[in-house]
């Protein structure tokens, strides 16, 4: 624990210069020895070194698969620099370890936009609550911080225990991005170390972000029944002002809602957002309403809906400022990370700034400010909202119908639209079949499109293909009406305790956790059956971000939402939203508590032990359908680290990397006994740490695979596999997976079930059994060595 | 050192080294002849239909001259109900990663293939395969779709539905004799 070394308090005192009153003085800084919650472990703190083994043995097994974007270098003057052919830069790289740096530079780009993100929250709320605002995740979760346990081998008690952890994050951050300059490291290996140590760098600066929020903003703390709440494109009410927030850092849309409380405003102004920000708006006030994923800016915008836009940082557009002046909407920038070459009207005076954006808005010209002050940000918004509202009268920019019939019939199906698409969307014949009058066909691509917009620029009948997308789509944007359950932060020990055991053991058959953004190559409707399949299988079924967001965003025959049917609970056959992107450490921290809380693993200061645990025993799968960000990649080489497989869709392939194993290399799946110290073979378990699907049948039979682990009883294998081969015959329509046999140690492995038939599938494969050992990959856990 | 016809998906542009333009069917088949083992990757897009005929047909014809069809995402099930088993079941990932390793001997030691044909895949992922074997392995590629992709050693350009449907019978007649 963090303490000042000396505090100095004085009521009252007068100077010649100055008077004071209530003067707070802290001078340096001591960490108390802490009780001995447990004996600190071999790696407090570590640096890119200390846990390179643990990389490298990953590495080892998984090897880094490159597929590269590109074939040259740019980045130094000497370039550009031709990398195919085996050919080395001016500096020396090759193509390979050039792909290495990419995606070292990648995840640090991610990682800092979450330690920065919480870096600004701490000060922030350390400034309003003070630095010895105390921890407190309730009566069911005493492991508070697990990943801050196990990395830094501290327990944090108040918000200043967590500014040496920040602090340390921004030291290895400063470090890693050193390294990828010009002639630093000269290895893919040690640039992939490094990714994932940024990557677990990652993982706990957003257990910082999400827990200090969760306690000085009261989120709900663990809640299996945190409220249900509006979500969806229709949700809002169009008759009041409207506020949209766009981002990932709550604070400033919480000086919105702290304005609207503190004057009663909560029925007058209707405040809805867009991506985290969104989904953490509702965690403080659950009246709130979501728009949407971060795909949801551009038509949102365009539909005229918000009165005022006002965005703080993270998988922003950045043209919505542009776009808010198109619809006559005033447009506030809040943070330092994007000030959007806006005026600092900071220390102006509100009503002035309100005169001057109600004006510049409703004039098209300067419609924007940066106020760095969330409070001040809030009371703006919501008195410019008020002003603006009943005068710009919800102008919008997407054509009428007639308009529509009259661009579509500009088209002469050369399928540019199409070629710019990400999802290669048959925009060409859907404009063309609206020319006729039918607007169906681009009413069924709605889903799909993600709002680049880039089908509207590369037109060169300068038809705006995105807006007659949307325009056709109105009935289905009007009845967008769904329910979230507001995430519920962090999972319980009690939960732990109960389930622990059943998901180390194998018969609760896995963990399944939908997370990340909404790149999906087919609409989101993909994204919801995969989850519905688990839930029914009874997997324990977890949601983040802009997956937890879509994963409400369909109703079944009798009109419930997944989060309706089923129970927030952490638990076999329910669905958990954890909440925002920060909160995807609570998934990882579910993990890390099952070695503490169920196998009695120290945590402090350990993490190669629990490292090793979760890659052995958890039989957890991350899949990030959507993936498209730097911080998804960053979330997924950090949890890559713990020990936990990811599986991103099929626009994953362009991170670059992808971690893959070779089932076929029987010399790659020994582990040791930690009982005997032998080598034991268990199979390809699980086979990739990151791999690429392309179809969700492809997803869904990989995830059951991916669930598997070297710890399962055989129960709990038969369970696992009982559903790989279901799985396999519904999706695959193959009568058993092609490697079924790499899978069963033993004859007790096989499903009652199928055991006759695949009895004799295994011996003509020539299959022979293995043991079930203790598994472990680190030789200093080898209990008895022969 | 060329520079090929605008990738299908505007963006994807490489380069230098960019694939070598097929115009005409006998190419792609004197290139099948000439190499080991060749095999033909097929992926999500398999059943989609250009004049009249589903890229899954001309695959299973292809295959039926004796080419090993390596069937990629769940599409394995599209051949079953095709009637045709005789394919491998693997993910793109899975098989690039193969292709691009010196040691491996093939599916059953046959020998590693030595020329990749892709037909009906995703266009972005497809690109990725291709560029991780363009970079990392001594094997040949091919792109048969109808959409030009650099990546690949030899791509057809952006050919309309017409012209393709054109060059793929050529080919599977080619190969038939």
């Amino acid at each position: 624990m963090v303490k000042p070394a000396a505090k100095i308090k004085v009521d009252s005192m007068s100077t010649r210069t100055a008077s004071f009153k209530n003067l707070e003085m802290y001078i340096g800084e001591i960490i108390e020895e802490e009780e001995e919650w447990e004996p600190q472990g071999p790696t407090p703190f570590p640096n890119i070194l200390t846990l390179r083994n643990w990389s490298h043995t990953l590495l080892r097994r998984y090897k880094p698969f490159y597929a590269p974007f590109c074939d040259r270098c740019c980045l130094c003057t000497f370039g550009h620099c031709d990398l195919t052919a085996g050919k080395r830069g001016a500096c020396g790289i090759n193509i390979e370890d050039q792909q290495g740096r990419i995606v070292l530079l990648a995840c640090l780009m991610g990682c800092s936009a979450h330690a920065g993100h919480a870096r600004h929250m701490l000060d922030e709320l350390i400034r309003r609550y003070g630095p010895d605002y105390p921890i407190n995740l309730g009566d069911e979760v005493a492991v508070e911080a697990p990943i801050t346990r196990t990395v830094c081998g501290i327990r944090p008690k108040t918000l200043r225990d967590f500014i040496p952890v920040l602090d340390y994050v921004q030291e290895q951050v400063l470090h890693c991005l050193s390294a990828t300059h010009t002639g630093q490291e000269s290895s893919y290996l040690d640039f992939e170390a490094k990714a994932l140590h940024i990557g677990l760098m990652d993982t706990l600066a957003m257990e910082v972000a999400d827990i200090v929020q969760i306690v000085t903003l009261g989120f709900p703390k663990g809640d299996p029944e945190a409220p249900l709440v509006d979500i969806g494109m229709g949700v809002v009410d169009l008759e009041k002002p409207v506020v949209l927030v766009v981002g990932h850092n709550v604070i400033p849309a919480v000086g919105v809602i702290d304005y609207l409380r503190a004057h009663g405003l909560e029925e007058q102004i209707e405040v809805c957002g867009i991506c985290c920000t969104a989904i953490d708006i509702t965690r403080y006030d659950a009246r709130y309403k979501i728009i949407g994923p971060i795909s949801r800016q551009l038509r949102y915008i365009r539909s005229g809906a918000p009165d005022v836009v006002m965005v703080d940082e993270q998988c922003i557009r950045t043209d919505n400022l542009l776009e808010a002046r198109r619809i006559k909407a005033a447009f506030i920038a809040t943070t330092d990370k994007n000030a959007g070459g806006l005026p600092d009207r900071t220390n102006d005076p509100v009503d002035e700034i309100v005169e001057d954006l109600v004006r510049g808005a409703l004039s098209q010209t300067n419609n924007g400010v940066f106020i760095s002050d969330p409070e001040k940000a809030g009371e703006i918004a919501v008195r410019v909202a008020m002003k603006l509202a009943p005068l710009r009268k919800k102008y919008k920019v997407i054509p009428d119908k007639k308009k529509l019939v009259e661009l579509a019939s500009k088209c002469t199906l050369c399928h540019t639209c199409q070629r710019a698409c990400p999802e290669d969307l048959p925009t060409g014949y859907a404009v063309k079949a609206a020319a006729d009058g039918d607007l169906s066909k681009l009413a069924d691509i709605y889903d799909a499109c993600v709002s680049c917009g880039r089908c509207s620029q590369v037109c060169p009948q300068e038809i705006p293909v995105h807006d007659l997308i949307v325009r056709a789509a109105e009935k289905q944007i009007k009845e967008d009406k769904y329910k979230m359950r507001s995430g519920r932060g962090p999972i319980k020990d009690t939960e732990i305790r109960n389930v622990g055991s059943p998901i180390v053991l194998g018969e609760i058959p896995g963990v399944v956790a939908y997370v990340g953004c909404s790149n999906y190559p087919n609409g989101h409707k993909d994204l919801v059956e995969m989850a519905e399949e688990f839930l029914k299988r009874r997997y324990i079924v977890v949601a983040s971000g802009c997956s937890a967001m879509d994963l409400g965003r369909y109703r079944d025959e009798e009109g419930l939402t997944l989060y309706e049917k089923y129970p927030g609970n952490f638990d076999a056959g329910c669905l958990t939203n954890v909440g925002s992107c920060v909160a995807n450490s609570h998934i990882a921290g579910a993990a890390i508590k099952i070695a503490s809380i169920f196998a009695r693993r120290n945590l402090r200061g350990n993490f190669e032990e629990i490292a090793d645990y979760i890659l052995n025993r958890v039989g957890a799968v991350g899949v990030a359908w959507g993936a498209y960000s730097q911080k998804a990649a960053s979330i997924a080489t950090g949890v890559n680290m713990w020990g936990i497989p990811v599986i991103v869709g099929p626009h994953g392939a362009k991170y670059r990397r992808q971690y893959l194993g070779r089932a076929d290399v029987n010399e790659d799946w020994y582990v040791y006994n930690a009982r005997t110290g032998e080598k034991v073979y268990v199979g390809p378990a699980p086979e990739h740490l990151i791999v690429v699907a392309e179809t969700k049948e492809e997803c869904i039979a990989l995830t059951a695979k991916l669930c598997m682990r070297p710890n399962d009883t055989t129960k709990g294998r038969q369970i696992k596999l009982s559903h790989y081969i279901d799985l396999t015959r519904k999706y695959l329509g193959k009568e058993w997976p092609d490697d079924i046999d790499k899978f069963i140690r033993v004859e007790g492995d096989i499903p009652i079930t199928f055991k006759e038939d695949l009895l004799r599938e295994l011996k003509d494969r020539g299959w022979k059994p293995t043991e079930i050992p203790d598994p472990t990959l680190l030789p200093r856990l080898i209990r008895e060595k022969k | 050192m060329s520079l090929g016809p605008t990738p299908w998906q505007l963006a994807n542009v490489q380069g230098p080294r960019t694939a070598k333009v097929i115009n005409n069917a006998k190419v792609v088949a004197a290139r099948i002849k000439r190499k080991k083992n060749p095999i033909l990757i097929v992926g999500p897009k398999i059943t989609r239909e250009v004049e009249g005929k589903k890229l899954i047909d001309y695959a299973i014809e292809i295959g039926k001259t004796g080419m090993t069809i390596v069937a990629t995402a769940h599409v394995v099930k599209e051949f079953i109900n095709a009637g045709f088993t005789n394919v491998i079941s693997m993910g793109l990932s899975d098989i690039s990663n193969r292709l691009r390793d010196p040691n491996w001997k093939g599916f059953k030691g046959e020998g590693k293939p030595e020329l990749a044909l892709y037909l009906g895949g995703l266009y972005y992922t497809q690109s990725q395969s291709l560029s991780a074997l363009k970079h990392f392995s001594d094997v040949e590629t091919i792109s048969l779709d109808r959409e030009y992709h650099p990546n690949a050693d030899w791509s057809f350009p952006n050919l309309n539905p017409k012209e393709w449907k054109e060059a793929m019978d050529e080919l599977v007649n080619l190969l038939k004799q």
